[in-house]
């Protein structure tokens, strides 16, 4: 794309030395036949990994060609990650500085992490001794304590400090339990540094676990009947269990979701969205901004409740939720946003009570290119992105240490095309940095 | 047509065709040459033609002859300081001005905008308006070449066998959103100002600067390996430009790729219909030409004084060229 300008260019400059050369060349004839070249392609299963944002605390998994600002070095462009390619790497997520990746293999070793570790949040390894203050700066094995070695990892969450991992064999909880997000009983003063404590769940009152969602000290558990359970810290009613307590067992979600099917839950700090299959949005938790169209003093929700504002917006099939803001996609392509912050509605626009729609020329879809809708939408705690049928990633919001992808560190306040070198399949957000999931072209 | 027809029938003044030459005219032009060889073509048949008409009779030349000491006599015969034997023909090359909204490399083909004489201001403005080009690049898949046309020098083989249709269309998109991005950039306005927001919603937008190649549509027409062809829709290009996309894609196909054709398919509102061939490139046809090509300007009078700089939805696109 961009190398046509510069072979362009270099093209214009070299013009006048070839032309000599061509007919040096003519006078020896040349008789030698070319080699045919053959290239290899990419196999049907293989992933790439794209990694951007801030590097210093090891979570994009390299420390190499980073850029330095202030001494804090930072990636501002998409990088491919070597580990993708030596692992069949199948999911990823994002916690608060910190990254941890699924991969399909024959034996055990099913999930890798890299990034901040003072909770134990990656697990415990022997090897660590090599990482300075607690931090991890390249993939790192983390030992699940799994029985079968056909185990594969279905979904992940992360937190500010506790890592969720479900697998076949059930739930495993990693970090930081100081408000049960962890899913077992607080241990006043725990020192979490160095801990070898992996939690297991295997079920829910013998339902399976479908899904996982973490918030910043809480998690979220679907239930494949498309129920809600939350545990962990409730001080803004996170919790969505009718109080502001701590929980630290998988408990149900009170409120309006009773009867409902859950599909989806979204969460990155402490508003939480669920959407059921009927496309209905609900929402609880911290409602400060306005994030779940509240009125009055009470700004914090424990119990789930229906957002009526999102019935003109039409079937919502996806949602997303930041650190004060909002995001949904309905049936059509359309994305709404409402909260606070940088929405992608211009600099002007800093708040929004309403849900406002993002216009869809910014996605791509203009004169030229009708078909393109997006499909995906994805939320760190400050930026935003979405994902379009093309595989076009596109991002926006605050740009903390170049997390947005776009090159460079300034705030973009409408959505831009991140420049990946693949297409894009899944986007995971943390807080100042960004990882991307693609397959390759060919 | 016929009207004009009849008209070009009864004059047969080469003076009063001349000063109707005006205006501007569609051309195709045929590869492997050069604009300034067209440009020679079409203007020596231009003045071919009014030579073998009516041109105008040479000056006359007064003398007063005779002895002096007896009346003179004045005596008008034709001057010979102005006879086309001496100066040559009336209608010369020099006569002719011509100008082009693109000059046309010789391995670029198609729809070529050009100005005869006054012609030429609303080619000026034409190209400052910065109007869209179509074009249809024809890609040959499985070998380099050193100047990324296929007259070039072959410089790496490689097997194409892989690439499926979907690889291509999957690259093109990622292409062109990529491009349509840069188009932000280059606007003209700090990306983060209410303005560029504004400018953005809008769509499709000119870039500031009248040097740099923007495309707007890369897509994929026809695939049939070894050979593909891609549709691509751009303004401030250059050919290398739209080479060098043939040459990029075969490597990211995993393969090698070379140009085999470059057409111009529309150029701004001006298309492959309008397009005279080489065999056509008579005044006659020439001067209906000029006259199509002002009906068309004047139903469309935007293209001459551009001040918005978002683009304008398609009007008159074609899908094929049959």
């Amino acid at each position: 794309m961009l190398n046509t300008i510069k072979t362009s260019l270099r093209r214009c400059v070299q013009q006048p030395s070839r032309i000599i050369q061509l007919n040096k060349i003519e006078n020896k004839t040349v008789s030698k036949p070319l080699p045919v070249f053959r290239y290899s392609i990419s196999d049907e299963r293989d992933h790439r990994v794209y990694v951007w944002g801030l590097a210093d605390h090891g979570a994009l998994g390299t420390l190499k060609t980073t850029m330095f600002d202030k001494g804090i070095s930072y990636i501002p462009k998409p990088k491919r990650l070597v580990f993708g390619e030596k692992h069949d790497v199948t999911n990823i997520t994002c916690g608060y500085g910190f990254t941890a990746f699924a991969v399909r293999s024959k034996d055990k070793n099913i999930l890798y992490g890299s990034g901040i570790n003072t909770d134990s949040q990656l697990g415990f390894n022997e090897m660590d001794r090599k990482f300075p203050n607690g931090l991890i700066t390249e993939p790192r094995l983390i030992n699940l304590p799994v029985k079968d070695s056909s185990t594969k990892v279905l979904d992940m969450a992360a937190g500010r400090a506790h890592l969720l991992v479900l697998t076949d064999e059930g739930l495993f909880t990693l970090g930081n339990n100081a408000y049960g997000q962890c899913g077992r009983p607080i241990i006043p003063e725990e020192n979490y540094e160095k801990s070898r404590v992996i939690h297991h769940i295997p079920n829910i009152k013998e339902k399976k676990i479908k899904a996982v969602t973490a918030g910043q000290d809480h998690s979220v558990l679907l239930t494949e009947c498309g129920e809600v359970y939350t545990f962990g810290w409730g001080a803004d009613g996170q919790t969505g269990l009718a109080h502001y307590r701590n929980e630290y067992r998988p408990s149900l979600v009170k409120g309006d979701l009773a009867g409902q099917h859950i599909i989806k839950i979204a969460c990155v700090a402490d508003c939480v969205l669920a959407l059921s299959d009927k496309g209905i949005v609900f929402g609880w938790g911290n409602s400060e901004y306005a994030q779940l169209f509240m009125e009055g003093e009470n700004q914090q929700i424990n119990i789930a409740t229906e957002l009526s504002a999102l019935k003109q917006s039409g079937h919502i099939v996806d949602i997303a939720s930041g650190g004060c803001f909002c995001m949904v996609l309905n049936n059509v392509g359309d994305v709404y946003v409402w909260g606070y912050g940088i929405l992608g509605l211009g600099p002007e626009v800093k708040k929004v009570s309403q849900p406002t729609k993002i216009p869809s020329v910014l996605f791509g879809n203009n004169a030229y290119q009708k078909n393109t809708k997006v499909v995906k939408i994805f939320c760190g705690m400050s930026h935003l992105a979405a994902l379009t049928n093309m595989g076009d990633l596109y991002m926006w919001g605050c740009n903390k240490f170049g997390s947005l992808g776009l090159g460079d560190l300034k705030d973009q306040y409408f959505p831009l095309k991140v420049t990946v070198g693949a297409q894009v399949k899944k986007v995971a957000c943390g807080i100042d940095h960004t990882v991307a999931l693609c397959k390759p072209f060919i | 047509m016929s009207a004009i027809r009849t008209v070009t029938k009864y004059v047969d003044d080469a003076r009063i065709i001349y000063k109707a030459l005006n205006g501007i005219v569609v051309l195709y032009k045929p590869p492997v040459l050069h604009f300034n060889n067209l440009r020679e073509t079409v203007i020596s048949n231009l003045c071919r033609e009014l030579n073998d008409m009516h041109t105008r009779p040479p000056m006359k030349h007064v003398a007063i002859e005779g002895e002096t000491n007896k009346p003179m006599k004045v005596v008008v015969r034709n001057s010979f300081a102005d006879h086309p034997l001496v100066v040559g023909p009336r209608y010369q090359l020099n006569d002719f001005r011509m100008g082009t909204t693109k000059i046309m490399q010789k391995d670029v083909s198609g729809v070529l905008v050009c100005g005869i004489n006054a012609g030429n201001q609303l080619i000026h403005k034409i190209k400052t308006s910065q109007s869209l080009r179509f074009y249809k690049i024809k890609g040959l898949l499985g070998e380099a070449t050193d100047n990324y046309f296929h007259t070039g020098k072959v410089v790496e083989k490689s097997t194409y066998a892989h690439v499926r249709r979907g690889h291509l269309d999957k690259l093109c998109s990622s292409m062109q959103s990529t491009h349509q991005r840069k188009m932000f950039e280059l606007c003209g306005v700090d990306i983060q100002s209410q303005a560029a927001y504004e400018l953005a919603v809008k769509g499709l937008l000119r870039p500031a600067d009248s040097n740099i190649p923007m495309i707007y549509t890369v897509k994929c027409v026809d695939f049939s390996p070894p050979e593909f062809m891609l549709e691509v829709v751009c303004t401030n290009e250059t050919d290398l430009y739209l080479k060098a996309i043939i040459h990029d894609l075969g490597l990211k196909l995993r393969s090698n790729a070379t140009c085999t054709q470059v057409l111009c398919i529309q150029d701004g509102l001006f298309n492959i219909k309008h397009a005279l061939l080489s065999k056509h490139w008579t005044l006659q046809n020439i001067v209906t030409n000029i006259q199509i090509c002002q009906n068309v300007i004047n139903q469309n009078e935007h293209i001459l004084h551009q001040k918005n700089p978002a683009l304008i939805e398609p009007s008159n696109y074609i899908d094929t060229i049959e």
